[in-house]
């Protein structure tokens, strides 16, 4: 059962070549696995059937701790080797009043700026 | 360049917690420290890395913690314009090591950005112990971070200037 203080839940649908990934909730130490997996199965995902962009909308996260950063983090590495035609792009949806989304975001984008972009 | 720390002034408002820190707890003392210094500061994009340095200090208790308690200190010193976190804990020596490798690292490299960057690309494929945490608090917290050790007694202060919104 999961408390109230540290729900997290993620979903993932699809549009076209579109992959939608949705986080709610609160991102800490008890949510890595499930991002690591998730973050798995959207990269299976992509790769299976023709996918061009994977949207992230963390509008409705409320924190993310480096331990699940760093799963964005390995997963954008992924990205980033795949050769130029099997590559997607992912694009990161971003609430302004969340203020670590902003740093965050910024450090994901420098990190493969031939991959990210963020909507504010 | 090593930075100077400021001595704690008289002129400050703090708060001790002791506790033995879990998953469920981490996440609520984020919210009180966000709580607390929304008050004190008036300021949301410093409560923000405020909280942040907390949660992250409060993990690596949670992971590394040998035995005891951990203590939790969240203070403004308004005389001196700064703001620390600081958390005391037991750990083993193994741990201890890295830390000081980290942090030695951290505050002797020039550029908080690129040695953040450098250490996502070197240790991305790594699944524990990368120290990310304590880089996020330099780099996206725009904080110092500053290590002290007696024994296995291990306290990490972050810590920063700031204009507090009341008086102290």
């Amino acid at each position: 059962m999961r408390n109230a203080v540290d729900a997290f839940s993620s979903r993932i649908t699809r549009d076209g070549e579109t992959l939608h990934l949705f986080l709610e909730g609160d991102a800490n130490m008890s949510a890595v696995e499930e991002i690591g997996r998730t973050l798995e199965d959207v990269h299976k995902a992509a790769r299976t059937d023709p996918t061009s962009l994977v949207l992230v909308d963390l509008r409705n996260l409320e924190f993310m701790n480096s331990s699940c950063f760093k799963k964005f983090v390995s997963w954008l590495g992924r990205v980033q080797e795949l050769a130029g035609e099997k590559r997607y792009m992912i694009r990161f949806l971003s609430d302004p009043n969340m203020h670590w989304q902003r740093r965050s975001l910024h450090v994901l984008q420098c990190f493969a700026p031939n991959v990210v972009s963020v909507v504010v | 360049m090593m930075t100077a720390i400021p001595q704690p002034s008289d002129n400050r408002v703090y708060l001790e917690l002791a506790f033995h820190p879990t998953v469920v707890l981490t996440t609520a003392v984020r919210r009180f420290v966000s709580n607390f210094y929304q008050q004190l500061l008036g300021d949301l994009d410093a409560t923000s890395r405020l909280a942040m340095a907390a949660q992250e200090l409060l993990e690596n208790a949670v992971k590394y913690t040998s035995h005891g308690e951990t203590m939790l200190r969240i203070e403004l010193d308004g005389a001196a314009g700064i703001v620390r976190i600081h958390t005391s804990n037991r750990s083993d020596a193994a741990h201890i090591a890295i830390l000081e490798r980290l942090i030695g690292e951290m505050r002797a490299a020039p550029d908080p950005f690129a040695f953040y960057q450098g250490l996502l690309r070197s240790t991305m494929h790594d699944v524990e112990g990368s120290g990310l945490g304590l880089a996020r608090i330099r780099c996206e917290g725009d904080m110092q971070v500053d290590l002290s050790i007696d024994g296995d007694l291990v306290a990490v202060t972050a810590w920063a200037h700031t204009e507090p919104r009341v008086s102290s």
